[in-house]
């Protein structure tokens, strides 16, 4: 009889325990915790085969005969800005411009993206020979420095040397050759590109935090530096954690935490109370025992 | 032995009673003071949204890579999901290398060496979620969701648009500085305030409260087109 109060006893206590517990519970389950799924990473698409007329270029997800992307018309020196791309197998295909998007394309390459990468692909070499070059794009640059690249898609010129400033980026570069990324000092500098006959001055502008690829271009009688903007971040990035900004006027008063502590020291008390009558009760009903 | 068994049944319900009464009541007590810690600010609520409307303006082309010249100031902020309409001041790093914030409350402000509003990179806007006494201009900020949008009024009257990605709680000492000031291949825009429990030995939040956006644009390249 009385082990069975007893069980009673717990198992509404139990209850409350649970309760608490799953109250709790919910409190952390409803925390603010948003996110959403950000680009996986990018792509973008370019036209740098000097004697080759304008194309349609075509993404395509792999497996999937409808296009995801199409651009109309590109020519000579146009670079698409990025396209952001859920990571997985892509193809990249270019019809002569206005072509039926049905018809067979001139040339195709599949292009697999990474999750936070980026790429370039890019046409490039003589129109005989065009090839859909993979370039992977570079997103980051070392603590106070630009970082730079070289693409040379000229014809005319079939070796440049390129310099930012006083840093050789080049030295006798094929045409449809790119260079790997290099760090070069930030700010304004000029950058000369120099063939055999040709060249080409840029005053540019390269912060520390952004990386840059540069395009040496055919213009009809010389040549033209073409400055992308791979990636830019902040010039300096500020020390310390999170920035100050609040005072607290909207926060509750210090004091509310009492009032809560007080509520739960009030509830434990009157619990408290109601055991001990509650085993007093029992001790009267069984007095032998 | 029944008679007993009567008296039991009448007086136990009263002692039981109390003790549920009392568990309930410090039970309360719990959540409250849970409620209490867990955010300075969730407590109060939230309040209707001042109507604000999207600015009329010319939209900005998406951010080129060729881009040459520079991008115009960014002089207004709007965000028609939490009634924001601020004019933006400057900031700089203070005097200890960390981010400067607004003199004011009641305004936001761009970050200058980050990215400027619709160029390639990040648009750190920095503002405040109350001050000694009432709402800060990011009051709201934290109930911001993916896809709300977010217009910069540049010098040039051009607005730049930019949909909400995420929107993250993170705790002062882990402030994810690559996402925030790092680089981007695209213009994006990353709003930051206080949030979380509130220290009052200290006069700080121990969190902030970011959102992350991407530009979008007329350019925007859409799937299967």
């Amino acid at each position: 009889m009385k082990h069975v109060r007893l069980t009673s006893a717990l198992s509404a206590f139990r209850h409350v325990l649970a309760a608490c517990a799953l109250s709790l519970g919910l409190l952390s389950i409803a925390a603010p915790a948003t996110s959403a799924a950000t680009p996986a990473g990018w792509l973008r698409l370019a036209h740098l085969s000097p004697n080759t007329p304008a194309v349609d270029v075509y993404l395509y997800a792999f497996g999937n005969s409808h296009a995801r992307v199409v651009l109309h018309h590109v020519s000579y020196g146009t670079v698409s800005p990025y396209l952001p791309a859920p990571a997985g197998v892509y193809t990249v295909a270019m019809r002569p411009a206005g072509a039926a998007s049905s018809s067979a394309p001139v040339l195709s390459t599949a292009v697999h993206v990474h999750a936070a990468d980026a790429y370039t692909v890019a046409g490039m070499g003589p129109a005989k020979g065009l090839r859909l070059q993979v370039l992977k794009d570079r997103l980051t640059s070392p603590p106070g420095h630009a970082m730079v690249r070289v693409i040379q898609a000229s014809m005319r010129e079939h070796l440049v040397t390129i310099r930012a400033g006083t840093d050789l980026i080049g030295k006798n570069l094929a045409f449809a050759t790119a260079t790997s990324y290099q760090p070069v000092s930030h700010g304004r500098l000029t950058v000369r590109a120099a063939g055999e006959t040709e060249h080409a001055l840029s005053t540019l502008t390269l912060d520390s935090g952004t990386i840059h690829t540069l395009v040496v271009l055919d213009e009809p009688g010389h040549l033209r530096i073409d400055n992308l903007t791979d990636a830019a971040g902040s010039k300096f990035q500020p020390d310390g954690g999170g920035p100050a900004t609040g005072l607290g006027g909207t926060a509750p008063p210090r004091a509310s935490s009492m009032t809560w502590l007080a509520f739960i020291a009030a509830g434990l008390l009157l619990a408290m109370t109601g055991l001990i009558r509650f085993r007093r009760d029992r001790r009267t009903e069984f007095p032998m025992r | 032995m029944t008679r007993g068994r009567h008296a039991a049944r009448a007086s136990r319900p009263a002692g039981l009673r109390t003790l549920l009464a009392g568990s309930l009541v410090a039970l309360g007590g719990l959540t409250g003071l849970a409620l209490n810690m867990r955010t300075g600010v969730s407590a109060g609520p939230a309040g209707p949204v001042p109507h604000v409307a999207a600015p009329r303006g010319r939209a900005a082309a998406l951010a080129s890579a060729s881009q040459s010249g520079r991008v115009p100031a960014p002089l207004f902020l709007v965000i028609p999901a939490i009634g924001v309409r601020t004019r933006l001041v400057q900031l700089g790093t203070a005097g200890d290398g960390t981010l400067e914030v607004p003199q004011h409350a009641d305004v936001a402000g761009w970050y200058t060496a980050s990215a400027r509003p619709g160029a390639i990179g990040p648009a750190v806007i920095a503002g405040h979620v109350d001050s000694l006494t009432t709402r800060g201009v990011f009051f709201l900020l934290r109930s911001l969701r993916p896809g709300d949008l977010v217009y910069v009024v540049r010098a040039d009257v051009s607005v730049v648009r930019f949909a909400i990605t995420a929107v993250k709680l993170y705790p002062k000492a882990g402030f994810p500085a690559a996402a925030v000031y790092g680089p981007v291949p695209y213009a994006a825009i990353r709003l930051i305030t206080c949030g979380g429990t509130f220290d009052h030995s200290t006069g700080h939040y121990l969190s902030n409260v970011v959102a992350f956006g991407d530009q979008v644009g007329r350019a925007k390249p859409r799937p299967g087109g």
